[in-house]
């Protein structure tokens, strides 16, 4: 997952015309004012395994590094646990600044991390997230969703799906 | 025929930035009677001065209109400037090119500057009609009160009494002292801060020319500067204060256990007790909502009363009202800490190891709860790792957006007395964001802070959690080593803020004194007038202006204290004339307006004209403030406001309206 962000930094100038770009799809200036106090990083729930870093993220959106950061594998980590929202004390989000970067991405048909391929053909299949999964315990009984008794899951029906399409390739 | 002069000010490039001042000036020279029309970089300079002297005694001029900043800037300057030359000074007339043009039209510089034009002819057409008009002068009360007992009442107090004035403080709580009292050492210097606090207490009780309230509320206040009328209610302590000793053998019998206020909660004391170690003054009091006998109201425990050797406990005492005249109020109310419970993330009071500065202030003290040892409040022993976490409720938007200006400090204070008191074995954290070490000396502290092998982590904890075990532990990440790091500590420090009395509304509302968007008292002006409200005669002083540290605090204590005898040093006071005159031909005596009066400047005058009696308005002039309610009001137009005519904002309007404008097409 490590995408080197660093070394293209390193080599590049700050560019307040992207920034003002990414401004206008942003739509809310509060979103990126930030002191960096690095809040968002101490309890960001993508950083320990994923090293997702929001209040570097927020600094390269305000230094203009955008096209950057939208091809980078890095915005995709977010797990949109919100905290960051909830407490940042200057009221700007990183996770706002985040959608928008993987809006571009998806725009600039930049490669998109597999398991998010895989998730939207589920969803356009069963209409969930996440398949439904088989659970098995301690003695290795396994049980499915008929043997606890829970309700059967209906697949979407063909209108569904229709409509899916239709939102995904307007946006 | 009226001799008008007009003078349009660059004010550098604050005016003549947007605004095309020539064009103006120009502009202002062809209107009707005028004489002469100028424009200069800096009209309140010396040299911008003596052009408009000059001119007033050259083009023999008996009216100015000056074009540049808002009268409340410089329209005194301005007054004295034309008095000077000779001319009475409320025969000018101020109209402001910069709050109301150029700051605020910035962007569209043709159209400022045709405001401007249109503003300085509605300028031109009330100044032909301004009357001269003189001071009026008013003897004051030589006496002061001063509310809040802290160490900006304190202090004010004491300097105000020196210089000979009558000073009453009022103090809400049982003895003065305030925050200051709770404070163990003070930054930079780790000077106790009871042994420079406690001197000054004391003297503030021996002062002949203090009278001091104590357990005392402000509850009206009338009147105006120089002559205000304040009532203040001292509430029962049920204790003889010319009797009691202070032995304290009363608290030591007394079986009802409550929080101790002054050690935040941190320990219990008795219904009956005295406010502190250091209080003054020395007087017990009993709490009426914990004392059996005051709650149940019935003949039950009563053990204070035998045990009082000095027979000074009183149950029956009933709240005292005095009335107190006063020239000039300081106001030094104060502020309080932010209760970190409203930030669930850091579990204050949800973990027992974490806890406030202020707490740990008392902890620190050798006179507090634990006697100063420090000990971690989960275990009860000494803790290995020490973490102090800053800005905890402010330079945050969901709380108090501004700085609060003591919490670096007194976390580096904290953090070194820790160090001193632990030994070199205790881990020490500092969690922070900015490092602010702004006064004098104050960044020499941070550094020795630095030496004593304090560590500083530039990053802020998202939360703070428990481990099953009821120990602690977080994750910050940390700016300078991009590492997250993790840290189990036995003792979490909150820098909580300072944040507005919670009274402050009321306090605001009984002075006429308002409130900054920050919720404190809010100054006449941020740089020139900061000690003043914009209520004459009401001064601000302390921290709840705005929060500060005992420095700051102090000077601005003293410097309201020397405002105060600057205003009533003489005995007079010279108020603007701007008062409203009645026309006693035209009052129909219908009572309208003195019912409405809020300064009770209105008194119906009983007189016979031609045989018949009949009743008459009439204005007491020292009490009137000019506000104009009784003019809009009056039914007869017979009161007329001075310097505020009917007639002159009719001028203005017409002149605003005028064909000519109408031909230019907007």
């Amino acid at each position: 997952m490590n995408v080197g962000l660093t070394d293209l930094m390193s080599m590049a100038k700050p560019n307040i015309e992207a920034r003002e770009k990414f401004l206008s799809k942003l739509g809310n200036k509060e979103l990126v004012n930030c002191f960096q106090c690095l809040k968002c990083t101490s309890g960001c729930t993508a950083l320990k395994l994923l090293e997702l870093k929001p209040h570097e993220i927020v600094k390269l959106v305000n230094l203009g590094f955008v096209d950057e950061l939208a091809s980078s594998d890095i915005i995709w980590t977010c797990v949109t646990c919100l905290k960051c929202v909830q407490r940042c004390p200057q009221k700007a989000s990183p996770y706002h600044i985040i959608m928008v970067l993987r809006n571009m991405a998806v725009e600039k048909e930049v490669q998109i991390p597999e398991e998010y391929l895989k998730a939207f053909s589920r969803i356009l299949e069963t209409g969930l997230a996440e398949a439904s999964q088989e659970v098995s315990t301690r003695k290795m009984e396994v049980f499915d969703r008929e043997s606890l008794n829970l309700p059967k899951i209906n697949f979407p029906r063909e209108s569904f799906q229709a409509v899916f399409m239709k939102i995904m390739e307007e946006k | 025929m009226p001799r008008i002069g007009v003078y349009v000010c660059h004010c550098g490039l604050n005016i003549a930035g947007v605004v095309d001042v020539e064009k103006v000036a120009d502009y202002a020279g062809k209107l009707k009677d005028v004489v002469v029309a100028r424009h200069y970089v800096y009209m309140c300079s010396e040299t911008g001065q003596r052009m408009i002297k000059e001119d007033i005694k050259a083009h023999n001029l008996d009216r100015v209109v000056i074009a540049t900043c808002s009268p409340r800037m410089h329209e005194e300057t301005f007054r004295k400037t034309v008095a000077e030359a000779g001319l009475n000074p409320y025969l000018l007339e101020i109209v402001n090119l910069r709050e109301h043009v150029s700051w605020v039209h910035s962007e569209e510089p043709e159209k400022a500057t045709e405001k401007a034009k249109d503003l300085v002819k509605m300028g031109v057409a009330r100044v032909k009609l301004l009357e001269p008009l003189e001071k009026r002068r008013v003897s004051v009360e030589k006496k002061v009160l001063v509310v809040g007992g802290g160490i900006a009442g304190i202090q004010a107090s004491l300097d105000l009494a020196d210089a000979g004035f009558r000073v009453y403080l009022v103090e809400k709580t049982p003895s003065i002292g305030g925050r200051m009292a709770q404070l163990d050492k003070t930054f930079p210097t780790l000077d106790c801060s009871a042994c420079i606090l406690t001197p000054k207490m004391v003297d503030v009780a021996r002062h002949p020319n203090i009278t001091l309230l104590t357990n005392s509320e402000v509850t009206n206040v009338s009147g105006f500067v120089g002559n205000y009328e304040v009532s203040v209610i001292k509430k029962p302590r049920y204790v003889d204060e010319q009797k009691c000793v202070g032995c304290e053998l009363c608290t030591q019998v007394c079986p009802v256990k409550i929080p101790d206020e002054f050690n935040e909660g941190l320990s219990q004391t008795r219904a009956i007790s005295i406010y502190s170690p250091y209080a003054v003054p020395k007087i017990a009091i009993i709490n009426p909502n914990h004392c059996l006998r005051l709650k149940y109201d019935k003949d039950v425990c009563g053990k204070c009363l035998s045990a009082c050797e000095a027979k000074a406990i009183n149950f029956a005492q009933q709240p005292e009202e005095f009335m107190l005249k006063v020239g000039a109020i300081i106001l030094a109310v104060g502020a309080e800490v932010f209760d970190a419970s409203k930030m669930p993330e850091l579990g204050y009071k949800r973990y027992k190891n974490v806890i406030s500065n202020i707490e740990f202030e008392r902890i620190l003290n050798a006179s507090g709860p634990t006697k100063g040892e420090i000990f971690s409040p989960q275990s009860g022993v000494s803790p290995k790792t020490v973490v102090f976490v800053q800005c905890v409720g402010s330079r945050d938007k969901r709380f108090h957006e501004y700085c609060c200006r003591v919490g670096c400090m007194a976390t580096l204070k904290q953090a070194i007395l820790v160090r001193e008191k632990l030994g070199k074995n205790v881990k020490i954290y500092v969690c922070f964001n900015d490092m602010r070490a702004f006064g004098k000396g104050y960044d020499e502290f941070y550094r020795r802070a630095r030496e004593l092998e304090i560590e500083f982590v530039a990053g802020l904890p998202s939360d703070i959690r428990s481990a099953p075990d009821g120990s602690l532990y977080f994750d910050v990440y940390d700016k300078g080593t991009n590492k997250l790091l993790e840290i189990k500590p036995d003792l979490i420090v909150l820098a909580n803020g300072l944040v507005p009395n919670r009274d402050l509304g009321k306090i605001s509302a009984l002075f006429h004194v308002s409130r900054s968007a920050d919720g404190f008292l809010l100054e006449a002006h941020p740089k020139l007038r900061p000690l003043e409200s914009l209520t004459a005669g009401i001064f601000i002083a302390g921290s709840c202006q705005g929060p500060k540290d005992i420095p700051d605090t102090v000077a601005q204590a003293s410097g309201a204290a020397a405002k105060v005898i600057d205003l009533l040093m003489s005995g007079v006071i010279e108020l603007e004339p701007l008062t409203a005159v009645i026309d006693k031909n035209l009052c129909s005596g219908c009572q309208i307006c003195e019912s409405l009066c809020p300064f009770s400047a209105i008194e119906m005058k009983k007189e016979t004209v031609e045989g018949v009696e009949k009743v008459k308005a009439e204005i007491v002039e020292a009490m009137c403030q000019g506000c104009g309610l009784c003019v809009s009001a009056c039914p007869t137009k017979a009161i007329k406001m001075q310097h505020y005519t009917d007639e002159q904002f009719l001028a203005q309007v017409e002149a605003c309206c005028s064909e000519e404008k109408t031909r230019r097409g907007r």
